[in-house]
């Protein structure tokens, strides 16, 4: 089964341009959909759960219309979205039977199974019993994923999950997704490139709704190595260094500021050649669309 | 630093649209009232009267508890929502600086609010002055003081009160919710109290308890005539004045307890839920997703319906679990319970719990809980997933829309079921609780499921619909609550009704023991298909229109909608829009095809019109009857008619009559009219004022006598807009001669000097001409087609109902399935008859006289309706023991009272033949002995009428019908007072003092005296009664009834003009009233005089064992009123008032309370202050002056006084 978009185009009401003209192949597995705030990812991840239509385009996935039989799309979808409330008087335990009911889970039994494998999985397991009001951002994040990957989805969906996550909640978040089956389609939207770098075989980079790059992000990582040069100088100075050269990045360091620029030849013999890496690749795309440095 | 917190302040809420959007509503509010005139002002009192603008600003801050709980409350609370509680306390601020710059800042703005209601009324009223809204005669001069003195000492207190509440609230509890609840209380029960305080006794409690001093300005001011209403100020004094030291005091003691409380730290204070188990994880053990089974999946439409009530329940659950549903249900239900608790009041006396009552209260109070719910929680079902974020996760879930929306219009539904039951329980515990078990649970059911419940989910179906196209919680409570004022705005302000025009609107009913839910239950179940099909029409939009996604815009919902739209939706679509339509036509077509249908600006119009081009008959030539003969088939099933009337007519008047003038009712047709056999010939029409003329055959001379025979068809076609149609019903067919055509100009339509002004017709003091009037003098009070007349009837009716109608039941038999009766009067009558019929149970009853003859009594009533029936029994002979033996014998040889169904609720006295309404006394519960015996009362009263009426009809000129209505009071009065003994009298007629004094305070032309009195019934009945009971209790009652027995001989069955008069009335009392009393006359009948009696004060010394000396102060002044209700003077002679000394209360054989006087006896005194003193030999506990309250007293209360040891 694959996820195939087609000249995706979407524009708001308030004149914001979502999506253009994106058209992606998406197989079953872990694909990464990277991109800055507001890059138009969200847009895409609802468009593809059935919970907006697009201006024009399309999106199949394997027989399906998606824009059309949403119905049987929701039948094998799982989806986590980037903000979601609970209601805050329900415990999780009931919360996900009656979410695994809604999915079409009738049998009590395996609903119950269900429930309490998957609590445990998230780590909610011993608190299974409390209301959700009384969570914190975290365990909120944990029962989304819970609830997401109940009722074996064919596509799950999942939108920045990492936000709000602590490192050790990220990892076994990195954990929990590389279980999920390799049959299944799944599209993970991050504006951490370290998410995609560890999970991922499939990737796109989308910026200002548009589709700039996208591959295998080793393959991504290859095409830009031996091009990438990193300096350390003074703040001050900043501004001389972006007329002159393509600043992607900027990190502090020890009081200095280190930049990283591309370019096919090495600049100059203050800058030393580094090894590209996924994040290089992303900035190197982002900043051709925007000003990545706001320093 | 105060002040820049202040200020800071007060610049921030000047800025924030809240400020101004609640100034805006009451500005806006009172500019509406002020254009109009609309204010609280009957005719006579200006629209700017002082009065009018003191009970507005009293009313409005009520309402301002909502907008001072919005403005005192978020002051501190702004610094706990936004956080910035954390940083700004960590400045160098003094907490009371802080806390003063808030509160007082806040407090400022909110005051600055309520101004806009006064600045709304000066740009309104000189607005409606200048584009005529409101007539010049209608308006005041401006005075300043008329508006800041009622907004210093009634608003500011008041916003003071509640504001200083909210704001303690919050800083003392931090939680916003808590002056949500406050509000939502305080609100309530102000409602409560206001309903409770109902209750006559409380009233100096009630009046200083009131925190909004409402109560306690409508007691001071209740007696206020229209020209004191024009200029007076409510005065600081007395309890108002106690009230507001009171409250102000509360206020002040609670603001200091708060200022003194109030600390930065605890506002500081972190809550930590309960504590957090620490994680724990063994990943070991963890079981991995591969573990997760293979589940089955299942999608059927049985299955969906299953889910479709499991959501349902589960959002019922979601409802009902919140804390301000709950709190709003339970003050509902309290009212609920309570309105049906206190019962059906009548005299002070209540009413068993009678289902159909119990039914009734639902639309009291409970209504607007009702309508509270429904619509808030309409809101929250709608918007509940988009408000918490769940919708991002449950819209991509896989279920069809129809079972989420579904379910939760069903969870709504369920709302409504619960709110009509809650009706049938709390009718039902009552009914326990006060041990009445007839509950008539199919009376219950008709009225909450098919007629309640329909209106209900009505209100489900508009709410969602406009919920989910607006698609904003906060606009979509907007615009439903908009849409319910701009309807009720339009039926009561521009006085638009026509309902199916009006979402939800049915024409109004009223239950009935004998008659069920008659004939409402047909317009009632069409209209609830009309609107019901437009609900569901609604709900199938909304369906299509549902949010579901993240996209919000119109157009993006516009384009889903056009996706769903679906075959099946277009069949249900169409079909109700066709069972719609075709509901409202069916209506429309009996609305206004069958009947007609007017606004009531239209039959002010027609009203006006018919005066204009018929007023000058008013004096027209014609016949009056003198012979009547009735046929009357009444086929109540039909709820119709057909009347047959041969009447003997005699031309009584100097000149010659040509034709006849005949107006007859819109329900009837006349299908036969003929005279001495030949059919007349119409030669004019008028079908809107139904006005024909008849040319006579031959002109009649003076002294001619014709034979006019009539025949009448008389029924109800179809349904219209709304009115009871009593006349003809199932069961209690009731109506009078009214159902013949009457001759000549009936009177006139428009009595309103406001309305006949604007219609350009001439101003209209008095409805009877002046006493010496010769055509008045000629005429009968009660008709103006004849004089006595003698009368038979045969009357018929269905098989399983008795008919009656006035005269002796000759014959009685049945044919072709019907039941008829013929009666037949012995003597001659006024030309006044009912014909009615029912299924009625017969009790009856012989009242002897001393000479051997005898009087039947009957008592037709509706066969459950027994409880009181020995009331109405021995009233009817105590009543024929006095009146005969006090005034003249009884002129007929029965007594009949018939029950009937409570479309009206009055008792009507025919010669021997009084129609008696169901909700009037049948049912009431005469428990309490204390309770005045108003069945007792009302049948005595109705008796007299024999009398007061049918033996003495009086002229049709003024002052005459105190004739019939006062003397009937009277000789009410008088056997009330033989049969329960002096005590009761005080309570009896503590509520003519309290009617007439209202009377008068909101009259809309002038008072008249009794002696001039054409039209008020509160002069009639309320201060006849007071004037008359005090006069027998002054000369003497033998005395009295002497001249009464005087006058019936020489004014009784008068065959020949003139009539008798108010004047003539007047000579008889005047004759056997001492010199000395006669002023006590002329202040009572030719003027309007008031007292102001009152004790300051009542001491006493023990002189020895069984010797008291009593001192007492009493002040004593009466004041003459001119007809507008002004003071015109006070009097300066002696007065002879009563003067009371009483031990402690003690109870008569009945039961009742009973005064026990030490020492009772009239003084004359002058106007001033008395010191007087007695000796008494028992320890006395009351004392005062006038303590019957005989004479009229705007304050009756202050008459009496507890003694004090000296």
């Amino acid at each position: 089964m694959q996820l195939v978009i087609q000249n995706l185009s979407k524009t708001y009401s308030n004149g914001v341009q979502a999506l253009k003209n994106v058209s992606l192949t998406i197989n079953q597995g872990m694909y990464g959909l990277l991109g800055p705030n507001g890059a138009g990812k969200s847009s895409l991840m609802r468009t593809i759960a059935t919970l907006q239509d697009a201006d024009s385009g399309s999106i199949t996935l394997g027989n399906l219309d998606v824009l059309r039989d949403k119905h049987e799309v929701r039948k094998i979808l799982g989806y986590l979205p980037q903000e979601f409330g609970v209601y805050p008087k329900v415990t999780a335990e009931t919360m996900l039977d009656h979410i695994a009911d809604l999915k079409g889970i009738v049998d009590k039994k395996q609903r119950k199974e269900i429930v309490s494998t998957l609590l445990d999985r998230v780590n909610l397991a011993h608190v299974k019993s409390k209301n959700l009001g009384t969570f914190s951002g975290g365990m909120k994040q944990r029962f989304g994923v819970a609830q997401a990957l109940i009722g074996n989805p064919k596509l799950i969906i999942v939108d920045e999950p990492t936000a709000g996550l602590d490192p050790a909640e990220r990892n076994r978040f990195y954990n929990l997704l590389s279980e999920i089956g390799e049959n299944t389609i799944v599209i993970l939207s991050t504006h951490i490139v370290e998410d995609v770098t560890n999970l991922c075989n499939d990737m796109a980079i989308i910026c200002l709704g548009e589709v700039i790059a996208q591959g295998n992000p080793n393959t991504l990582v290859d095409s830009m190595q031996g091009k990438i040069w990193s300096k350390s100088i003074e703040k001050s100075e900043m501004n001389v260094y972006r007329n002159s050269f393509q600043v992607i990045s900027t990190q502090l360091k020890a009081g200095k500021t280190q930049i990283h620029v591309v370019s096919d030849v090495q600049p100059n013999e203050s800058f030393k050649p580094v090894e590209a890496g996924l994040e290089d690749v992303y900035f190197s795309k982002i900043s051709e669309r925007m000003d990545v440095v706001t320093v | 630093m105060f002040l820049s917190i202040f200020l800071f302040e007060l610049k921030y809420r000047l800025k924030r649209p809240a400020t101004w959007a609640y100034f805006g509503i009451l500005f806006l509010f009172a500019f509406t009232v002020g254009i109009y005139g609309s204010g609280p002002a009957s005719e006579k009192t200006f629209v700017n009267s002082p009065h009018a603008i003191a009970t507005m600003l009293a009313i409005m801050s009520i309402f301002q508890i909502l907008i001072a709980s919005a403005i005192m409350g978020v002051p501190i609370y702004r610094d706990l929502e936004y956080q910035t509680k954390d940083y700004f306390f960590t400045y160098p601020i003094r907490e009371k600086a802080y806390f003063m710059g808030r509160y007082l800042g806040s407090f400022a703005i909110l005051f600055l609010v309520c101004t806009g209601f006064i600045f709304g009324l000066w740009v309104g009223e000189p607005l409606g002055l200048l584009t005529g809204e409101v007539e010049p005669e209608r308006s005041g001069p401006f005075v300043l003081s008329h508006y800041l003195y009622p907004l210093l000492v009634i608003t500011l207190p008041n916003i003071f009160f509640a504001g200083t509440i909210f704001f303690a609230l919050v800083a003392l509890t931090r939680k916003i919710l808590s002056t949500y609840v406050a509000s939502v209380l305080l609100f309530i029960g102000y409602l409560v109290a206001v309903t409770l305080s109902q209750d006559l006794d409380n009233k100096n409690l009630v009046d200083i308890l009131d925190p909004f001093a409402f109560t306690t300005y409508q007691n001071a001011t209740k007696y206020w005539t229209p020209y004191e209403q024009n200029n007076l100020l409510i005065p600081l004094q007395g309890n108002f004045l106690i009230n507001r030291i009171v409250w102000i005091g509360f206020s002040l003691a609670l603001f200091a307890f708060t200022y003194f409380r109030f600390s930065f730290k605890s506002l500081l204070e972190v809550s930590l839920g309960g504590a957090r188990k620490t994680e724990e994880r063994d990943e070991k053990k963890m079981r991995s997703l591969a573990d997760l089974p293979v589940v089955q999946k299942a999608y059927s439409q049985s299955i969906f319906i299953k889910k479709l009530f499991r959501l349902a329940f589960l959002e019922f659950r979601n409802i009902t679990k919140d804390f301000y549903f709950i709190a709003i249900l339970l003050a509902g239900v309290l009212f609920l319970f309570l309105d049906g608790w206190f019962g059906d009041i009548t005299f002070g006396t209540p009413s068993l719990p009678l289902t159909y009552y119990m039914l009734e209260v639902k639309d009291f109070n409970y209504i607007i809980f009702v309508f509270i719910i429904i619509i808030f929680y309409t809101g929250e079902v709608v918007h509940r997933d988009k408000a918490a974020h769940y919708s991002n996760i449950a819209d991509a879930l896989p279920i069809p829309n129809w079972v989420v929306y579904g379910s939760k219009f069903l969870s709504l539904a369920l709302v409504s079921f619960v709110l009509v039951n809650l009706v049938l329980v709390c009718g039902v515990l009552n009914q326990i609780i006060k041990g009445y078990f007839n509950f008539q649970f199919s009376m219950y059911f008709t009225d909450l499921y098919l007629i309640e419940l329909p209106e209900y989910l009505q209100l489900v179906m508009l709410a969602f619909i406009v919920h989910i196209l607006v698609n904003n919680k906060f606009m979509g409570h907007v615009v439903s609550i908009g849409i319910w004022v701009a309807m009720f705005g339009l039926r009561n302000f521009a006085e638009l009704d026509y309902n199916l025009f009006f979402y939800s609107y049915t024409p109004g009913y009223r239950v009935s023991d004998m008659n069920g839910f008659g004939h409402f239950l047909e317009p009632l179940t069409w209209f609830n298909v009309y609107w019901l099909s437009l609900g569901i029409i609604f709900l199938i939009i909304g369906n299509l229109f549902w949010n579901r996604g993240s996209e919000t815009g119109f157009k993006a919902r516009l384009k889903l909608m056009k996706q769903r739209f679906s075959g099946t939706s277009a069949v249900f679509l169409t079909f109700f829009t066709l069972l719609w339509l075709g509901s409202g036509a069916f209506i429309y077509y009996n609305v206004s095809v069958l009947n007609t249908y007017r606004t009531n600006k239209e039959s002010i119009k027609i009203g006006v019109e018919f005066e204009k081009k018929y007023k000058k008959y008013e004096f027209l030539a014609q016949p009056k009857v003198t012979d009547l003969k009735i046929n009357m088939d009444l086929y109540p099933e039909e709820r119709a008619a057909r009347a047959y009337g041969k009447f003997v007519l005699v031309n009584k008047t100097n000149h010659p009559i040509d034709s006849l003038m005949l107006e007859h009712g819109s329900d009837m047709t006349i299908e036969m009219l003929r005279i001495d056999g030949t059919d007349l010939q119409r030669v004019f029409e008028d079908k809107t004022n139904s006005i024909y003329f008849y040319l006579l055959p031959k002109t009649m001379q003076p002294g001619d006598t014709l034979l006019m025979e009539v025949q009448v068809d008389a029924r109800y076609k179809g349904f219209p807009n709304n009115g009871l149609g009593r006349l003809m019903v199932y069961n209690g067919t009731f109506f009078d001669l009214r159902i013949f055509p009457s001759f000549g100009y009936s009177g006139d339509k428009i009595n309103s000097d406001k309305e006949r002004k604007k219609h350009g017709l001439p101003k209209k003091d008095y409805s009877a001409p002046p006493q010496d009037d010769p055509y008045g003098l000629s005429t009968l009070l009660f008709n103006n087609d004849a004089d006595y007349v003698t009368f038979e009837a045969t009357v018929s009716t269905s098989a399983d109902q008795l008919a009656v109608a006035p005269g002796y039941l000759e014959k009685e038999w049945e044919e072709n399935g019907r039941k008829y009766y013929h009666y037949k009067m012995n003597s001659e009558m006024d030309l006044f008859a009912n014909f009615s019929s029912a299924r009625y149970a017969v009790l009856r009853d012989v009242w002897k006289v001393d000479n051997n003859e005898e009087v039947n009594i009957e008592i037709f009533h509706h066969p459950t309706h027994t409880y009181n029936l020995d009331r109405f029994v021995t009233s009817v002979k105590a009543s024929l023991d006095y009146f005969s033996k006090n005034f003249s014998p009884y002129q007929y040889t029965q007594m009949r009272i018939l029950e009937f169904p409570r479309y009206a609720s009055f008792a009507q006295s025919f010669p021997n033949t009084v129609p008696y309404s169901e909700s009037f006394g049948w049912a009431a519960d005469f428990s309490d002995p204390n309770k005045t015996d108003y069945v007792f009362y009302v049948t005595a009263h109705e008796v007299a009428h024999q009398w007061w009426g049918h033996q003495v009809t009086p002229s049709f000129t003024r002052g005459a019908n105190q004739i019939s209505e006062s003397m009937a009071e009277y000789s009410a009065l008088m056997v009330l007072d033989h049969e329960y003994g002096k005590d009761v009298m005080q309570n009896r007629l503590k509520y003519s003092l309290d009617r007439y004094l209202r009377g008068r305070s909101s009259e809309s032309k002038f008072e008249e005296t009794l002696l001039n009195n054409d039209s008020r019934a509160y002069v009639w009945y309320d201060k006849g009664s007071l004037v008359l009971y005090a006069l027998q209790d002054y000369i003497g009652e033998e005395k009295l009834n002497s001249g009464f027995k005087k006058f019936i001989d020489t004014a009784a069955f008068r065959q020949n003009p003139p009539f008798a008069t108010s004047n003539e009335w007047y000579s008889y009392i005047k004759e056997v009233t001492p010199d000395s009393l006669q002023y006590y006359l002329q202040d009572s009948f030719e003027k309007i005089t008031l007292y102001e009696n009152r004790v300051t004060k009542a001491t006493y010394e023990e002189l020895a064992k069984n010797k008291f000396k009593v001192n007492l102060t009493v002040q004593t002044k009466k004041i003459y009123y001119d007809s507008a209700g002004r003071d015109i003077s006070e009097g300066q002679g002696k007065d002879l008032i009563e003067i009371g000394i009483f031990a402690e209360d003690g109870k008569n054989d009945k039961g009742m309370t009973q005064k026990t006087p030490l020492y009772l006896k009239k003084h004359w005194l002058t106007p001033g202050e008395h010191t007087l003193e007695f000796t008494v030999d028992q320890k006395p506990v009351k004392a005062g002056i006038d303590p019957y309250n005989k004479l009229i007293d705007r304050i009756p209360e202050d008459n009496v006084k507890v003694v004090e040891r000296k």
